[in-house]
């Protein structure tokens, strides 16, 4: 009887020391688990070519003939060098010997061949336009022949959306690659994928092709690493103060404090490479009126969001492009900040004159207008400032949040919004491009902006470039039009943040990138 | 006590539970109606340079992530749970009552086919009927009212369908039949009548489930939109700084449970004061 | 009984055809549609109708029903429009955590609900019972969210016990588990406090009292076992709550579920998941119905003779 609840009491102890010991740490020494930038939350698939939306993990599981370093200069990944002609017509790159994609196939010239033409047809096909045709020279060398000069060749080369997949595996995959399979070259493998909520990758045991960035020349230090999904911050905040995950690949401004605060936790700030701001829609009354579009775009107080909303850090955005770029030292005049005199002036210059309750109106018919955003906390934040501010200028605005996952697609039918507050994460100039040209209206167009001039001014910074200092004065051309006709107002610039727990992991010092991405996960050592 | 319950309507607010719980509702009805005159600053008055602060003389129960002030917006939030939670209970009463009548009243195949539909609703969680048809509408408050009203429509039209069904057998109902009153007249004058003291005081007590689903909607960012205050986007927004500002999620939370309890308990006691529980059961 | 049996699960069969209508009409008469989420960018007018016919989306309703309805009875939901994988896959995917969740918390609230509200019953009136009335007056008043948060705070952040969020293993399961099942506690409670107390007063229990059966015998076998019908009612209304009612906890906790997929899918307009979701949950909702039937005919014999 006695050893019966002796053995009861034992069996009772060890269960709970395994359940307690499994529920609060992995299971394996070199497993860790981080949580990706609330921002990636939702990727749909693992596909580089054909998806639009990617996280951390494409970065992980594929690689890319280029990489670039914290300075915006490029290494080579896949590539080990590479030169163009004077005119910018033509490229070569020499690719690394002894390359191989997780299912064993082999990574040379003809892979490229095949790569290119792939992306004909899909979102991303941008990336890759300017490429005429892909010649083999030998097993190894690989030319681009170009149709124009294209100065962000290589900027292209080193993004997301150009890792390179595994030829057989994507032709025999075909919608499912990315979502049941996901094979590349990269130091890690994808194990399994739960949209919206995890993804699994297990190291790449054969990985030695690592780029100059990482310190590591072999496979990743870490075995096995968990991406999480997690959509709010202090849900996000808590597990890294417990121990339930290992680093936080974003961290809002609420929180830096409270893990600075924190021993066992790490805070590491790197430059913004975030912009928000807040499109206007340029085909809707009533900001078929530059002089109204003008007025709310000065009513913003970049100032008082900065200081109020995220206590000091970052900086105000006065134009389109992070503060880092060349493109974004426009003409002084160009800039756009706050100015509400200048705000009322112009609306009562334009017919709306202050009516009932503070809301201006013209003609019987009051200045409501609707303010969209998608659902997180910062852009909530954002958004409700700048409804209060545009109620000082007599401006009345109608919030709608709405779900993230559809938000894009109700841009795109152009009509029902006027003004929405957005973010955009990029760090080339071309971003410009991307938002205001008049082949994307709707969506990624938000502004429904189509003006003869600016395409012109487009076409010349895009493909009219022939070197990175003629670039330079194209962009800054465009860059100084759209400013000049209000099609959106800037609004701030976060920096970057990331936290881990500094008892698990020991991550390198310096990022040797833009963000802390795969070339510094090659480094990371759970302790 | 004993005075009290002498007076008409004693026997609810004679007892503590009773009269305790109409004082409360009592003072937060007059909070929603009077608010601009109550509350100590307008709901939307932002403030920058005074986000977050603690409880302070001027600001009774501190400001909040844009620097309003969390009791104004507390006040102004009874305003917003009251009348979408009413508004969405009556328009529910009304057509579930509508129904339940009809399908009790003429039987048949027109009643089993209410009676199955009715049923599946009524097995679906409402917070899943809520927000699907937020998700069909688009958020904001005539989505949230509509979907609120849709959600809780299962439950008034099977009591009134049961308390129906009892009553059409009672004599004096088949008297007037016979006597040539119409179908309509039957319903209107008879039937209705003598079900709306249960259904309303189930209507009652289902006011304290909408205030608590129309704070779910807020939580999700679903409910009425900003800078409209209410109870449960303010619970949502108090999550994000809970350490920052943990008085940002007490307040409201506070206010919808006292709110909550005193419906139930005012609600209670009167099903006991008229005694009706065995009308209210099983239906 | 056997015969009812049949006769049951065979009228399961235009019910279920019944639903699917509505089902389907529900979500087709829903404003915007998969496409947009679909489409790329600078698509022709040509380009997007020719995806929509590559859909289907444009047959007439009818024959998109017949088409769905068709593969859903030899089990095949369809692809996903948007994520583009099998739906039933999908649904493989969530499902089996919201039937840990839900069932857990179902087992939950049955067992402490019944203990909790017979002993209410029992000592009416003392501290036992007030103890048990408050505890079921918070349990339906206080939002799920709040509970779950507070739970977090205490037992996860505070005390570190359990983890704060996801699915990872067992424990992460005992906070969520906690926050349904309380509030399921407080109507299985309140329902069985009240069905006991109306039972002691009828006379067959005055009877026993008369004949000088011991309370506890009479409260035990007698009392309780009566007032078992109506819960038993209540629970087979909340099975299908176990399949689909946990979408703020999942929320709170970010754990997968079949609630959090439908309301995704619903957002994004894909309408084979939301189907898919849908059914699965009407058809929960019906088992559980005819189990609660099943169960309550094999406990009453009143009820049985009138199914004769």
């Amino acid at each position: 009887m006695k050893n019966t609840v002796r053995s009861c009491g034992i069996l009772l102890l060890a269960v709970a020391g395994v359940g307690t010991m499994s529920g609060l740490s992995p299971v394996w020494a070199q497993d860790a688990t981080f949580v990706l930038n609330s921002r990636e939350n939702g990727a749909p698939s693992y596909n580089p070519i054909k998806s639009t939306k990617v996280n951390l993990g494409i970065k992980l599981i594929f690689d890319r003939l280029v990489d670039q370093d914290a300075d915006q200069s490029f290494h080579g990944l896949l590539a080990t060098s590479w030169e163009s002609t004077a005119d910018g017509m033509s490229w070569t790159f020499k690719l690394r010997p002894g390359v191989k994609f997780h299912d064993g196939e082999p990574f040379n010239a003809k892979v490229i061949e095949w790569w290119i033409p792939k992306f004909k047809g899909t979102e991303n096909a941008f990336m890759a336009d300017a490429i005429d045709r892909v010649v083999v020279v030998d097993d190894l060398t690989v030319r681009f022949v170009m149709k124009n000069p294209d100065p962000s060749l290589l900027l292209n080369l080193a993004s997301s959306f150009m890792g390179i997949p595994s030829p057989k595996a994507y032709d025999a995959l075909g919608d499912k690659f990315g979502v049941t399979g996901a094979v590349g070259s990269g130091p890690f493998r994808m194990e399994s994928f739960t949209i919206g909520q995890q993804t699994k990758l297990v190291r790449n045991d054969d990985y030695k092709w690592a780029s100059a960035l990482s310190k590591n020349r072999g496979a990743a230090k870490i075995g096995r690493l968990t991406l999480r999904e997690i959509g709010e911050d202090s849900t996000a905040f808590l597990e890294l103060k417990t121990g339930g995950v290992d680093m936080l690949m974003g961290v809002s401004s609420d929180f830096q404090p409270r893990i600075r605060e924190e021993k066992s936790l790490k805070l590491v700030v790197l430059p913004g490479t975030e912009v928000f701001y807040m499109p206007i829609n340029t085909s809707v009354a009533p900001f078929t009126d530059i002089k109204v579009r003008e007025a709310v775009a000065l009513a913003v107080n970049q100032k008082e969001i900065m200081s109020g909303l995220f206590g000091n850090t970052g900086a105000v955005a006065n134009n389109f492009l992070i503060s880092s770029l060349p493109e974004s030292k426009i003409d002084p005049k160009f800039n756009i900040s706050y100015n509400p005199d200048l705000a009322r002036k112009l609306l009562d210059e334009a017919g709306w004159v202050p009516a009932a309750g503070g809301v201006r109106a013209k003609a019987g018919v009051p200045l409501t207008v609707k303010l969209w955003t998608q659902n997180g906390t910062q852009f909530k934040r954002v958004t409700e400032v700048i409804q209060a501010q545009l109620k000082t200028v007599g401006v009345n605005a109608i919030i709608t949040i709405q779900d993230p996952a559809s938000i894009n697609a109700m841009y795109r039918k152009g009509i029902d919004h006027q003004l929405a507050v957005r973010s955009y994460d990029y760090t080339n100039a071309d971003i410009l491009d991307w938002f205001f040209s008049g082949k994307r209206l709707g969506y990624p167009n938000v502004s429904m902006w189509n003006d003869p001039k600016a395409e012109i001014l487009n076409e010349k910074a895009m493909k009219g470039s022939r070197t990175w200092e003629e670039r330079v004065t194209n962009f800054k051309a465009y860059h100084e039009y759209v400013q000049s006709q209000w099609v959106y107002a800037p609004i701030y610039q976060p920096t970057q943040a990331f936290a881990f727990n500094q008892t698990r992991l020991s991550v390198p010092d310096t990022v040797r990138g833009t963000r802390m991405t795969v070339q510094s996960i090659m480094d990371v050592e759970v302790k | 006590m004993k005075v009290l319950q002498a007076l008409p309507g004693g026997s609810v607010l004679g007892t503590w539970r009773g009269g305790l719980a109409f004082l409360v509702l009592l003072v937060i009805a007059l909070a929603a109606v009077f608010a601009p005159w109550i509350a100590p600053y307008p709901y939307d008055i932002q403030n920058l340079a005074a986000t977050n602060k603690g409880p302070t003389l001027a600001h009774w129960l501190g400001t909040d992530e844009f620097g309003r002030d969390v009791l104004s917006r507390i006040i102004y939030g009874a305003r917003t749970s009251l009348s979408v939670a009413l508004a969405a209970i009556g328009v529910s009463l009304t057509a579930g009552m509508c129904l339940g009548a009809a399908a009790g009243y003429f039987g048949g195949a027109f009643d089993r086919a209410v009676t199955a539909v009715v049923d599946l609703t009524w097995s679906f969680p409402e917070v899943l009927i809520a927000l699907i048809f937020i998700a069909i509408l688009g958020p904001g408050l005539t989505s949230t009212i509509i979907a609120i009203s849709i959600a809780y429509l299962a439950q008034f039209a099977r009591l009134t369908r049961a308390q129906v069904m009892t009553i059409k057998s009672e004599t004096y109902v088949e008297a007037a039949t016979s006597l040539g009153a119409g179908h309509t007249h039957i319903m209107v004058s008879h039937l209705l009548p003598n079900t709306l003291t249960p259904v309303i005081v189930a209507g009652m007590l289902a006011t304290g489930d909408a205030i608590i689903l129309e704070a779910t909607l807020g939580f999700f960012g679903l409910g009425v939109q900003p800078p409209s205050p209410s109870w449960g986007a303010m619970m949502s927004s108090g999550t994000a700084q809970i350490f920052i500002a943990p008085w940002t999620i007490l307040g409201p939370g506070l206010a919808i449970c006292i709110a909550v309890i005193a419906i139930n308990l005012f609600g209670d006691s009167l099903i006991d004061a008229m005694d009706i529980r065995n009308r209210l059961r099983d239906y | 009984m056997f015969g009812f049996l049949v006769k049951r699960l065979l009228l399961l069969l235009p019910v279920f055809l019944a639903v699917s209508v509505v089902i389907f009409l529900i979500v087709h008469l829903v404003p915007g549609d998969p496409v947009d989420h679909l489409i790329q960018i600078g698509s022709t007018p040509e380009q997007k109708a020719a995806l929509i016919a590559k859909i289907g989306l444009d047959k007439p309703l009818l024959v998109q029903y017949g088409a769905w309805f068709m593969k859903v009875v030899t089990g095949d939901f369809g692809d996903a429009i948007v994520l583009r994988r099998p739906v039933a896959d999908l649904i493989a995917e969530n499902l089996p955590h919201s039937l840990w969740l839900g069932g857990l918390a179902f087992v939950f609230s049955t067992i402490v609900g019944v203990a909790t509200g017979a002993l209410a019953a029992v000592y009416k009136d003392s501290w036992i019972d007030r103890g048990v009335m408050i505890l079921i007056l918070l349990g339906s008043t206080v939002p799920s969210f709040w509970l779950g948060l507070l739970l977090i705070l205490v037992f996860a952040v505070h005390l570190g016990w359990f983890p704060v969020s996801g699915a990872r293993n067992w424990t992460a399961l005992v906070l969520p588990v906690m926050t349904i099942g309380l509030q399921g506690v407080a109507l299985v409670s309140r329902v069985t406090r009240a069905a006991m107390l109306d039972i002691a007063r009828k006379d067959f229990v005055l009877l026993l009292h008369a004949k000088g059966v011991s309370r506890r015998e009479i409260q035990l076998r007698h009392v309780l076992r009566h007032a078992l019908l109506p819960v038993v009612t209540i629970l087979s209304l909340r099975v299908g709550w176990i399949v689909g009612g946990a979408v703020t906890i999942e929320f709170v906790f970010a754990r997968p579920g079949l609630g959090s997929l439908l309301i995704t899918a619903l957002n994004q307009r894909d309408y084979p998941v939301v189907q898919g979701c849908l059914l699965m949950l009407a058809m929960a909702v019906m088992l559980g119905t005819l189990l609660g039937d099943m169960v309550q005919a094999a406990m009453d014999p009143r009820i049985r003779e009138n199914m004769q």
